[in-house]
């Protein structure tokens, strides 16, 4: 039972709880009747309806719930008159009585029976109907003046005065066709019942006990809208021209915070795209030493003297020679690409050496071998230089540099790309059509493993 | 007998002296006397005597409408009217059942041999007081901490009891039935001097004479309560009255709950909430059965604040539909719901039986795993509910580092028999209704 001592961790209401279908999966590792469900599914067997009595949680509750009391009214049927119709559609509200206008809302009270009981002694023609009909009106009535007089009061605190006077009440109650005593014996009647009361005898005209009274016996009072404003939080939000500034105040200071970290946003991404392109640019690099490793090693393999010029071009120039030069300027096929230009104006070949043309490359290892001029040096990591592109970007072989000057040289430059980048003008032996090796450049003889350059 | 007077009063002198005058007590001895001139006279009758009328506080054995004594404990008393000037007639409250049950009753109901002054007396002659008040305070202490009622400290409780611890209306006529109330209603003072109200059973309108009542059935234009029905299966139509439209109907609804809902407020006006009336309808119109009432925005997710149904119509499965409809239209609202607290015994016992049915009969189909979230999810409960009623059941259970729901078909189906029947079904396709707005 140690397990017990376990103080359970708080059940968290998004985790998933798996659900046991047996309870035997419980008991197994638990001491015997340690819940009243086991308890349960083990008494059942013997003594069913007993077990079932015994758990019936609401058992002891239901004992105490009252034998509801109540008897049929005889005078029902003639009370209520069977001529409701329910149409087939969903009834719908009509407006509330008030609105309607024409209906009576006053029911007599004991008093107005016994006073009209006495009354109609005397004068046989009031009905009562009649006399239900003059006290609303009479309600009413005094109810406009009081809002015209502007003393509608929004909850009770003293007593409501009477301002409806008989000449007024009798103007307005003129179209009655009553007699001028009964109207008279019946306002003196209600104006001594309402003054008695000191508020209004209709009850829809009763205003609600004020917010912050206290006795349990008045009720419906106004929710305490008014009441929530006493609260410091909320007289500090006041609707005045003063709290608008103050908020148009804080809104201008967050949205300047709001573009401030907008345009630090911007320049992180930046940063981000600068710190990615270096990547890419010493990965493809990294690649494209290993390609050539590979190639040289298979031409040496097959004697063969690699790189034609239309080989190694880009793959932008292999569109372009079919798109008939339509731009000369390297496609964006990646923003990769486009980013390596601020660094290295002469690189439109390097991306050359994308994933995709290097599998084009694998997958035709017999075709290229025949495009290459056979005259062409073996030249590790290196590319020829186009000469009218280099033309474009403003850059000049030394021999053209000093041609206008100083007589032919005794030898020709011929470019190449090199490692890293650079361009590289080897000095070139025109008439054994070989370089000429100078030691600055990193040419290496065809070795074996030229590795052991790095 | 002169002489009989100073023991009498000496015996019981700290219950009676106080409050009210001597001259009863003198009249009482001077009325006993000539009875028992002899000087061993029987005891119970000298108590008898002595004892009337019984002070507020006294405890008593009460003949209850089953015939059988119960003890009662004296709320209130008042004289009646047109009788001796030592009549009265006592407001009791029996102290084994619910206030609900607590009446008037006359002098003739009342076991005299049985008085226990327990203001003072420490030594029980019936052994049973002890008993009796233990029960008393854990009716109390079940109120308090089972019920949900604990926002009602002692205190407040008191006074809530304080005030309104006598009955007012004792009986209403609504419509078909006579209705026997249960509690204390705030009515308008105009109606402080009846015991029984006729209402109006379209417009809820009462009124303290039949007449009254029947020359109001003459010009009442209304057979349904005054809102949109939203509802519509068979006989039973379900109706949605705003408070702020139809203010009168609404307070008139609250005065009428109360009679029969002890913790209800009616401190707030009805602006804030929609009522939701059941209705039974025929050719003479539609009855209310029951109704329950919400608040039009409730910061707490309250989907339900009160909720009653009328005797005459208890124990039909009225009162699990009112509930199942609530938490139906919780779910077209997209939120979850609870009902607000504290819950009353009977509504307690409603919502485990509800909760219990929903949320077993999920558990018994459901495969794989779920979280608590979820379950609140389909069914619109509260999560802390859906807690609260499965652990209540012993469902959750901590095994192995992990809480687990246990769901043996035998044990679900033995808590959800227990639950009892679900009532009657809310047909969701015949529930036409768009979820309370503001209109602007």
């Amino acid at each position: 039972m140690s397990r017990l001592s376990f103080r359970p961790r708080p059940l968290d209401i998004h985790k998933k709880l798996p659900i046991v279908k047996s309870i035997k999966d419980f008991d197994d590792d638990e001491a015997p009747a340690s819940t009243r469900n086991s308890q349960l599914l083990r008494i059942v067997p013997e003594v069913e309806h007993e077990a079932h009595v015994q758990h019936v949680p609401s058992k002891k509750a239901a004992s105490e719930i009252p034998t509801p009391q109540f008897v049929y009214v005889d005078t029902y049927e003639r009370d209520y008159s069977c001529t409701f119709a329910q149409p087939t559609s969903y009834l719908r509200a009509r407006g509330a009585r008030a609105e309607i206008g024409e209906f009576v809302e006053y029911d007599l009270d004991n008093e107005d029976e016994d006073w009209f009981s006495e009354f109609s002694e005397e004068m046989k023609s009031l009905t009562p109907e009649m006399f239900e009909s003059l006290l609303f009106k009479l309600e009413v009535l005094d109810h406009k003046a009081r809002e015209r007089a502007g003393l509608i009061t929004p909850t009770v605190g003293s007593p409501i005065p009477v301002l409806l006077r008989l000449e007024t009440a009798m103007e307005s109650l003129q179209a009655q066709a009553v007699k001028y005593t009964i109207i008279q014996s019946v306002y003196d009647y209600w104006k001594e019942k309402r003054q008695r009361w000191q508020k209004p005898v209709l009850r829809r005209l009763q205003p609600p006990p004020p917010v912050n009274d206290t006795n349990p016996y008045n009720v419906f009072r106004p929710r305490e809208k008014a009441h929530r404003l006493h609260t410091r939080r909320m007289q500090r939000r006041e609707n005045n021209v003063q709290s608008f500034e103050k908020l148009r105040q804080v809104r201008r200071n967050l949205d300047q915070a709001k573009s401030l970290l907008e345009a630090l946003i911007k320049r992180e991404e930046k940063k981000r795209e600068v710190i990615e392109s270096e990547v890419t640019l010493q990965r493809m690099q990294m690649k494209y030493k290993h390609e050539t490793e590979f190639l040289e090693d298979n031409l040496a393999l097959s004697g063969f003297t690699p790189f034609s010029s239309k080989f190694v071009s880009s793959e932008e120039e292999f569109f372009d020679s079919d798109d008939v030069m339509t731009n000369r300027l390297p496609r964006s096929r990646s923003t990769a690409v486009q980013n390596l230009h601020p660094y290295d104006t002469n690189l439109p070949v390097v991306p050359a050496v994308s994933s995709k043309q290097e599998l084009k490359r694998r997958y035709v290892p017999h075709g290229w071998p025949h495009k290459l001029d056979p005259l062409e040096p073996v030249l590790l990591f290196t590319k020829p230089l186009l000469p009218d592109k280099l033309a474009m970007a403003g850059i000049l072989p030394p021999d053209s540099i000093t041609k206008n000057g100083v007589p032919a040289q005794p030898y020709k430059f011929r470019g190449r790309i090199g490692r890293g980048g650079r361009i590289i003008f080897d000095r070139w032996n025109s008439l054994v059509q070989t370089p000429i090796d100078c030691g600055n450049s990193y040419y290496m003889p065809p070795k074996p493993r030229p590795s052991t350059c790095n | 007998m002169g002489s009989l007077d100073a023991p009498i009063s000496a015996e019981n002198g700290s219950v009676h002296a106080a409050g009210h005058g001597k001259s009863p007590l003198i009249d009482v001895a001077a009325r006993a006397a000539p009875a028992d001139s002899t000087p061993d006279f029987d005891t119970s009758k000298r108590r008898r005597s002595s004892v009337l009328p019984l002070e507020v506080g006294t405890r008593v054995m009460c003949r209850w409408r089953d015939s059988k004594y119960h003890p009662v404990k004296v709320i209130e008393r008042r004289r009646v009217h047109g009788s001796g000037p030592n009549d009265y007639e006592y407001y009791v409250h029996y102290t084994e059942f619910n206030r609900r049950l607590d009446e008037w009753v006359k002098l003739d109901q009342l076991d005299l041999d049985s008085v226990e002054a327990v203001v003072d007396e420490k030594v029980e002659e019936k052994g049973a007081t002890g008993l009796k008040m233990t029960r008393h305070q854990k009716r109390k202490i079940d109120e308090t901490h089972v019920e949900g009622h604990e926002e009602l400290d002692a205190a407040s409780l008191r006074e809530h009891e304080e005030f309104t611890k006598v009955k007012n209306i004792a009986t209403i006529e609504l419509g078909r039935y006579e209705i026997e109330t249960w509690y204390f209603s705030p009515f308008p003072p105009e109606y402080n001097d009846c015991l029984k109200l006729f209402f109006c059973e379209f417009c809820l309108n009462f009124m303290k004479r039949k007449e009254q009542l029947q020359r109001h059935m003459k010009k009442c234009d209304l057979k349904h309560p005054p809102g949109d029905e939203i509802y519509r299966s068979g006989t039973l139509s379900m109706f949605e009255v705003d408070g702020k439209k139809n203010k009168v109907y609404g307070q008139n609804l609250c005065y009428l709950a109360k009679l029969f809902l002890d913790h209800k407020t009616l401190y707030y006006d009805v602006d804030l909430f929609l009522f939701y009336v059941l209705c039974e309808c025929d050719d003479r119109g539609c009855h209310m059965v029951g109704y329950f009432s919400k608040e039009k925005h409730s910061e707490e997710s309250y989907n339900l604040a009160c909720i009653l149904t009328l005797p005459p119509y208890q124990r039909k499965g009225y009162g699990k539909f009112l509930i199942a409809f609530s938490y139906e239209l919780s779910k077209k609202e997209g939120k979850v719901g609870t009902p607000e607290r504290p819950l009353s015994d009977l509504g307690l016992l409603s919502y485990r039986g509800y909760w219990t049915r929903v949320l077993l009969d999920i558990l018994k189909k459901h495969k794989g795993n779920i979280s608590i979230k979820e379950l609140s999810d389909m069914t619109a409960i509260k999560a802390e509910d859906i807690l609260t009623t499965l652990q209540s059941l012993e469902l959750i259970q901590y095994r192995k580092g992990q809480h687990v729901i246990c769901a043996d078909p035998k044990v679900l189906d033995r808590h959800l028999k227990a639950a009892g029947r679900g009532g009657l079904e809310v047909d969701v396709c015949k529930l036409i209704w768009t979820p309370y707005k503001e209109q602007s």
